[in-house]
Order: structure tokens, then C-alpha cells, then sequence
């Protein structure tokens, strides 16, 4: 039997003339963990989606355990024992964890009793403490990964591909994910994963390809990868100094202090969190998952109420605000990006220039009868522009566009609406490094112009690197404050946890 | 009849003016423990106020006035009763307040008499004093019904009776700047204005001469107490006390103040204090916290010490700190001379001094 299960060779796919991937020679290994990295837009989902049977090459071939296959649909892939776990995962939230592994299997006659029994079997099997009669939507991210995984196992998977894993992750789930990965890889079962994390491909994987523009660049041993590499392959620069490589030597002196927060309540989120936020500064709010972080400045932006009783304080610019809905915390120059784009950050349907313009409508509530083609298709071209957003123009609908490309329309959207006081919810999640590098440029230059900027992020290199002064949440408050002058990874991390 | 309901309606949410809220020591206020650090010049009986001419830098201890050097103070003169505030005029003259209710201007220190005398006019509690130009002098009484060292009555009282005087060396004359402020505590002359610090309103006011105010600095986590000039532009602004929600909420509480000023000791109110932890009887010390399953003895700070220095226009640059765990509490003076900064730190009855250059380096936010 051969070693190798699933290759391309000079796999092509054209899309309206354009390539998305290139002659693109590829290898998995039979019980290997291949990571796929590149750029967004570099063509890794395209590639995984031919594996899929999602979309089909235009040239090349496709082997299977040596025999030719070009699977047309997912059916057929998943016939041919390859799976694929999307980002967006692909359960029915109504139905139990039971009812969507057997999902396309029923019988005529299927015994509820039956497929429970038979689900708990199986997931035991794995070792995935994931109750079959829970309801989907009630379950953790990391959980529906499971049920995800145990689907693609179910259906006999010798090639599971995961595409984006862990964004959606707690650092304590991601921890399980990377237990689970290793215990399928020790089944036999030959796994893919696209990550931007590139910690976790230098991590888990045996091997790591990296794609650059529809074309593969580089395939080796992980052990061959050091962080820098795989980003100079990705970009075709060296990009070390300026992501997250500098130590500050300088930072921004403090403006106006334009935010205040005293005292502010969320059962059980926020607990008598007291900061403040500062004009020409970035402050940046460092924390572990259930900090506070974005529930303290969810608050701010009018998005979550305080408690109703004794909720505290905010003051903007010396007078006491209480917003029960975005609409006047926009109007006052407060703009919150999202950390879940996806959810909260855009309509996916429609256009960037309609998005865009949606976020200048959201300054006007009610006082706008009539809509602007003209205004919406010339503000949306200027921050295309603005912003170096990568797309066909600005009439493409923001569902095809790669997430750093989407990440730059949610911030646009935002900027429109020329705040004071921007906040930046994890800003690079699920973000290529190319355009990490641009929003950090972009924030960069948001507080050299004078504006107060807040960047909530969980990954500490960021918050170094982006900061001017570092505050530390814990358990629902700032317990810490740091200069970026002094501040190390050491002690903002102890200060998180002690 | 709608204000009662809303001022109800607002105590029952905890709203509004009835928030039980303090503003953060960050950014320039981040606490750090740079007066833990400072050189103890001098240990005294009842340290009040300092003063300069940019050289010689005096010191108000009880009733006696002295003159720091090398390593203590040289006593100048004896009064009959306690020196409330101190200023240093133009010329080497000198002024002192006794016992808050007279203000004697000295053409020289070591002067036998007077050259003026300022009494009556009501002055009950003067506590600053600063020159005002070449005859004048800028002077802060606290309080129209409590002396000096009551300000902790007038607190709980919710004292609002205090004033800002201009005091004519030429003519005698008294003029009242501004009323009703909530116990004034430090005055600094500052480009025609008087710069006035109102402790319990947390915050600065610049009085013009025709007694219009406006806010220069608000919302601070302290009591700012005395003012002066920094030699490079902005001023050295002390406070005495930090601000705590427990004390917020005992001055939203009119019936149990009032039984807490009848039936207790007055040291041990819950009131912040220049000092603390001599007494297991004192209050904010038996609290505990339960963190990561742990029991952490806990309490709200009942004594700090702080000196904020602010740029010229009057945004803070960085802060001096002693944390709750210090000593040094209790700064109700602080002056610039040659290249050090003196403080008195009024809890531990402390003269302390720290050497200006390489503060803003350090401590800047």
C-alpha cells in the first residue's frame, strides 16, 4: 500500500478566467497532520474544496490512494473517504448531537431509543464526553467540533480536513482539540487543517505547505519551520520586525482622558471594572476568555446594558452616559469592531459598499428617509481605497471576500462614522499576516491622529506590540496596568491569572 | 415634589447623583511607590505646610517655623498658637495663618512684628496660603464652622461653607473670590487666576479675580489638598487622602453619619484618615475577599499618599504614590526647590524629599 492517500498534481482551478490555484503539486501522507497555510486569498480553501468535492478542478488530476478521483459533490467525497469540517460548522442547531451524526442515514423507520444508544457508543468510541441527547445549539464551540469530527469519522473518513479549527476556541478547548487531532492521527486517519495561527502549525503538524497566490511554495517537515519562515514564504517578505517582532522603545503620551468606566456591573461578567481611556493612546486590554473584556466595552457601546441596580459609571468627556442601544454611543463618537464578525460585523448577502454605507446609516437613526445610490457606491470605493481592500469592486457581495479582506469592510464600516473612541474586539482573528500587518498600520495611524483606540485582544504578541498602555482584566476587572516600556509577556500573564 | 420622587428613584437605582462610584487610579495616576522611596529629611511633631522662594525651603511644625537645611530644620520663630498654612512672598517676606483664624504677613522671617495683620472677615479655617502677585495673597478657608483639623467632621457633614480670599497686604482688604465651596484646601496663584483645590468635590477650580470659576481638572480618585508651582511650568498638586467607595456610600447615608458622629469614637469613623493601622479597632481593616477560592484579607484603603503633577495645562503627567501597605501617607504639601521635591507626609509626621530629575522618566504613564 502506498504511503501517500490523497494527492494533486498540477491541480488548476480557474474562476471567470482568474486562477485561484496554479499547477499546484500536492501530497498527504497516510496518518499525517499537513497544515495548509498562506495568506487569505493564497487559495487554501479552494484547494481543500476540490478535495471535498465542493468545487471540481479545471486541469489536473486527483488520486486517491493512487486511483484517479474527482469527486463532483461532498457525497461523493465523503463516499471516497474524505471529509471535510468547515469553519462555520455544518450541525443542525435543533437537533440533538445523536440525530445529526445519523443525519442522512435515516431509515424508514428509525428508533430514537436506537440512534441514542448507537450515538453514545460511538462517541464514547472516540473518547468525546459529548452527551448524544443535547441539543446542538446548546453545546460549547468545542463541543460541536467534536460532534463535527465524529460525523466525518462515522462515515468511515480516512482524510478529514478542518478548515480554520480552533478560531472559534477557547485556549482551554483548543487544548482538547489538539488532544482529539492527535488521537485520530493515531487511528490512521490523515488529517488537514488551514490554520493562521501559525504557533499551532509549527505545533501539531508533521508537515506544513505553504501557499502563496494560488501557488505552492513551500512543503517540508514542520521540524524545518520556524515562525519566521513560514511568513516569508507566505508574503514573499520578511516580515519579523514588523509583526510583533519590535520592543516598544516609545510610546504615545497620554491626550484628554475621554473615557471613563468606574465601578461597572454585569452579573457575572463584569464586576466592579474601573478604567480609563485616553485620546492619542492605544490601550490595550489583555485577558483571559471570561475577563470581561468585551462585555466592559459592550456596555460602552450601548450593545449590553449594566446592571440594572447600582450598574456604575461611564463617563465620556466628563458627563455620565447610559446607552440602551448602539445608536447614540455612534452618534457620540464611540465605533465597537466586533470581535465576531461573522455574527455581528456585516450582512454577508450584500455588497461592501452597501455595508459600508450601512455603517454611516447607523449614525442617522430615523433621520434619513432617503437612501444615496450615488453616496453608497462613492464612500464605498473611497474605503476600498482607504483600507487596501482586496475585491472585484465594490459591488462584491462581502461573503466572497477572504476574512482579512471582511475584517477591513467591519472596520470601515466603523470608520465611516469618524468616531472618537474606536474599540477593537480581537481586530486580527482569523486574519492572514498580510492583512494583520495593515490593520495593525491602520490602528497605529487611527492613534497617531488623535484617536482615543481600546484593542480587547487575547494574544499577548498584539497587545505588545500594539499598545501604548496595557491594562489587564481578570476575573470581570483591570487588576493591572502596564507601560508598553516595561510590560513582558511574563508579567501581564501572571497578572491575568494570580 | 418630582425632585424628591427622582432623587428617590435615583437613590433606589444607584443612579445618577447616586452612584456609588470612584474614578480609577490609571494613566497618570498608576499607582507605584515612589514616595516609599523618598528620603525622610526630617521626623516632626505636627508638620503643617512648606514653603519656598525657590531657595530656602520653610516649614509650618506646630507652632514653630523653621527653615530646612542640610539635614533639619532651624527653628526661626515661636508662635503662640499652631501655623495652619504657610506662604513664601515675593522679596523673602513671609506669611503665616494661627490656628486659621489669623493671617500675619512678615517682611522677613526673623521680622519681630508684622507688617499686616488680616483677622476676622470669617475666617474660621485658612489652610493655604499662596503670594498673588507682588501685594497680595490667595488664601483658602476650609470651612465656616469646623477648624483645621476637623475637615474629617466637615466631611461627614457634608460641609459646604468653605471660600477663596484675596487678601490686599496694602490695604487689608479681604475678598471673598468664591463661596460655598465643598472645604477648599490649597491655593496657587496661576497667570491672574487663583487656583483653587475643593477637596470634597475631587477636583481643581481657577477663580478670576471678578470670582468667575470654571473646572480645570475634575474627577479625581482623591481629596486634592495644596497646590504649587513646578519650576518647569504645571504644578505639584498634592491629596491627602484617596477616595474610596465605602466612604461614598457612608456620605449617602444622613442617619447612620449622624449616629456614627454621636455614639463613636472619632477615631475610628469611617472616614479616611492621614494615617491608618494602629488599632485593630479601626474600621476597614476585618474585611475579606474570596478570590480563586482563596480568603484574602481585604479593606478598602483608609489612608494614601499622593502628589500629581500636572503640565501647564493642567492635564496629569505622572504621580507619586504610597500604596496602602506604605507609611508615607498623607501628603498635604509638597514644593519644589533646587532639584528636589519636599513633601510632608502628615500621617507618619514626616518631612520627605526626592530628587526631581528622572521622575517624569520613571513614573510617566
Amino acid at each position: 500500500m502506498s504511503d501517500i492517500i490523497l494527492s494533486l498534481e498540477r491541480a488548476t482551478k480557474l474562476y471567470s478566467g482568474v486562477p485561484a490555484i496554479e499547477d499546484v503539486d500536492f501530497e498527504l501522507r497516510r496518518g499525517e497532520i499537513h497544515a495548509l497555510v498562506g495568506e487569505n486569498g493564497a487559495g487554501k480553501s479552494t484547494l481543500t474544496k476540490v478535495m471535498a468535492g465542493v468545487v471540481t478542478l479545471t486541469t489536473g488530476a486527483m488520486k486517491i490512494d493512487g486511483a484517479a478521483s474527482a469527486p463532483g459533490t461532498p457525497l461523493e467525497a465523503r463516499q471516497i473517504g474524505v471529509a471535510m469540517v468547515f469553519q462555520e460548522n455544518s450541525l443542525v442547531p435543533t437537533m440533538t448531537v445523536a440525530q445529526n451524526l445519523f443525519l442522512g442515514q435515516e431509515r424508514f423507520y428509525n428508533r430514537l431509543r436506537g440512534i441514542n444508544i448507537a450515538a453514545q457508543q460511538f462517541l464514547q468510541s472516540l473518547n468525546f464526553d459529548v452527551p448524544p441527547t443535547a441539543i446542538v445549539s446548546g453545546l460549547g464551540a468545542a463541543k460541536k467540533q467534536m460532534v463535527e469530527i465524529a460525523r466525518a469519522v462515522l462515515h468511515n473518513a480516512k482524510v478529514i480536513i478542518f478548515d480554520e479549527p480552533t478560531a472559534a476556541l477557547t485556549p482551554e478547548e483548543r487544548k482538547y482539540f489538539f488532544d482529539l487531532v492527535r488521537d485520530l492521527k493515531k487511528r490512521g486517519v490523515s488529517i488537514i487543517f488551514i490554520s493562521h495561527a501559525l504557533e499551532e502549525a509549527l505545533i501539531l503538524a508533521d508537515r506544513i505547505t505553504v501557499l502563496r497566490d494560488g501557488k505552492k511554495i513551500v512543503t517540508d517537515d514542520a521540524t524545518r519551520f520556524d515562525r519566521a519562515r513560514i511568513v516569508q514564504a507566505m508574503v514573499g517578505r520578511d516580515l519579523s520586525n514588523t509583526l510583533y517582532g519590535v520592543k516598544r522603545t516609545t510610546v504615545r503620551p497620554a491626550g484628554e482622558r475621554v473615557l471613563t468606566i468606574q465601578n461597572l456591573k454585569m452579573a457575572p461578567m463584569v464586576k466592579n471594572n474601573s478604567l480609563s481611556v485616553f485620546a492619542g493612546q492605544i490601550t490595550g486590554i489583555f485577558g483571559l476568555v471570561g475577563a470581561g473584556r468585551t462585555e466592559t466595552f459592550k456596555i460602552v457601546a450601548g450593545v449590553m446594558k449594566r446592571d440594572f441596580f447600582h450598574g456604575g459609571d461611564i463617563i465620556l468627556r466628563d458627563k455620565a452616559v447610559r446607552y440602551r442601544v448602539p445608536a447614540p454611543a455612534v452618534k457620540a463618537g464611540v465605533a465597537y469592531v466586533t470581535e465576531d464578525r461573522k455574527v455581528e460585523g456585516f450582512f454577508e448577502t450584500t455588497s461592501i459598499a452597501r455595508n459600508v454605507y450601512l455603517g454611516l446609516l447607523a449614525k442617522f437613526p430615523g433621520k434619513r428617509a432617503l437612501l444615496s445610490r450615488r453616496e453608497q457606491s462613492a464612500s464605498g470605493a473611497d474605503w476600498i481605497k482607504r483600507l487596501n481592500v482586496r475585491a472585484i469592486g465594490n459591488e462584491a457581495k462581502v461573503i466572497e471576500l477572504s476574512g482579512g479582506n471582511q475584517q477591513k469592510v467591519v472596520i470601515a464600516k466603523s470608520l465611516i462614522q469618524e468616531p472618537d473612541i474606536i474599540i477593537f474586539d480581537e481586530p486580527t482573528r482569523g486574519v492572514d499576516v498580510g492583512a494583520i500587518v495593515e490593520i495593525h498600520e491602520l490602528i497605529n495611524r487611527l492613534a497617531d491622529e488623535g484617536k482615543a483606540v481600546v484593542v480587547i485582544s487575547s494574544y499577548l504578541p498584539e497587545i505588545l506590540g500594539l499598545s501604548d498602555r496595557i491594562l489587564v482584566s481578570r476575573q470581570g476587572k483591570v487588576v493591572e496596568e502596564f507601560s508598553a516600556l516595561d510590560a513582558t509577556e511574563e508579567k501581564i500573564m501572571y497578572a491575568a491569572i494570580h | 415634589m418630582f425632585g424628591g420622587l427622582r432623587d428617590f428613584a435615583l437613590s433606589f437605582l444607584g443612579r445618577g447623583e447616586a452612584t456609588l462610584t470612584v474614578p480609577s487610579f490609571d494613566g497618570a495616576l498608576k499607582p507605584n511607590q515612589a514616595l516609599e522611596s523618598a528620603e525622610t529629611l526630617l521626623e516632626c511633631d505636627a508638620p503643617e505646610d512648606l514653603a519656598t522662594d525657590g531657595g530656602k525651603v520653610y516649614l509650618a511644625d506646630g507652632a514653630s517655623l523653621g527653615r530646612l537645611d542640610g539635614n533639619g530644620m532651624t527653628t526661626i520663630r515661636e508662635f503662640d498658637r499652631p501655623i495652619t498654612a504657610l506662604a513664601s512672598l515675593p522679596g523673602g517676606g513671609i506669611a503665616v495663618t494661627l490656628n486659621g483664624r489669623e493671617v500675619r504677613v512678615y517682611s522677613d522671617a526673623a521680622d519681630a512684628t508684622p507688617s499686616a495683620t488680616f483677622q476676622g472677615a470669617g475666617m474660621h479655617s485658612i489652610n493655604a496660603l499662596a503670594p498673588a502677585g507682588d501685594h497680595a495673597l490667595y488664601a483658602t478657608d476650609g470651612s465656616a464652622t469646623r477648624n483645621a483639623d476637623e475637615w474629617a467632621w466637615d466631611l461627614m457633614e457634608r460641609g459646604r461653607s468653605g471660600r477663596a480670599l484675596r487678601l490686599d497686604i496694602k490695604t487689608g482688604g479681604i475678598t471673598e473670590l468664591a463661596g460655598n465651596l465643598r472645604y477648599a484646601f490649597g491655593a496657587c496663584g496661576a497667570d491672574g487666576f487663583a487656583l483653587i483645590s475643593e477637596s470634597w468635590r475631587h477636583r481643581l477650580i481657577a477663580v478670576a479675580p471678578n470670582g468667575a470659576s470654571k473646572i480645570v481638572l475634575s474627577h479625581l480618585p482623591v481629596y486634592p489638598s495644596r497646590v504649587s508651582p513646578a519650576r518647569s511650568g504645571g504644578w505639584w498638586l498634592t491629596a491627602f487622602i484617596a477616595r474610596t467607595q465605602l466612604v461614598e456610600f457612608v456620605l449617602r447615608e444622613p442617619a447612620y453619619r449622624k449616629r456614627m458622629m454621636a455614639e463613636i469614637d472619632p477615631e475610628y469613623w469611617i472616614v479616611p484618615r492621614l494615617s491608618s493601622g494602629k488599632s485593630f479597632k479601626e474600621p476597614m481593616q476585618g474585611a475579606h475577599l474570596k478570590t480563586m477560592g482563596v480568603v484574602k484579607p481585604w479593606a478598602p484603603p483608609r489612608s494614601y499618599g499622593l502628589v500629581i503633577r500636572l503640565d501647564a495645562s493642567f492635564k496629569p503627567m505622572f504621580s507619586l504614590h504610597s500604596r496602602v501597605d506604605g507609611f508615607n501617607h498623607g501628603i498635604v504639601s509638597a514644593v519644589e526647590s533646587g532639584d528636589w521635591l519636599y513633601m510632608i507626609a502628615k500621617g507618619p509626621r514626616r518631612v520627605l524629599r526626592l530628587p526631581i530629575e528622572g521622575l517624569a522618566k520613571e513614573f510617566a504613564a
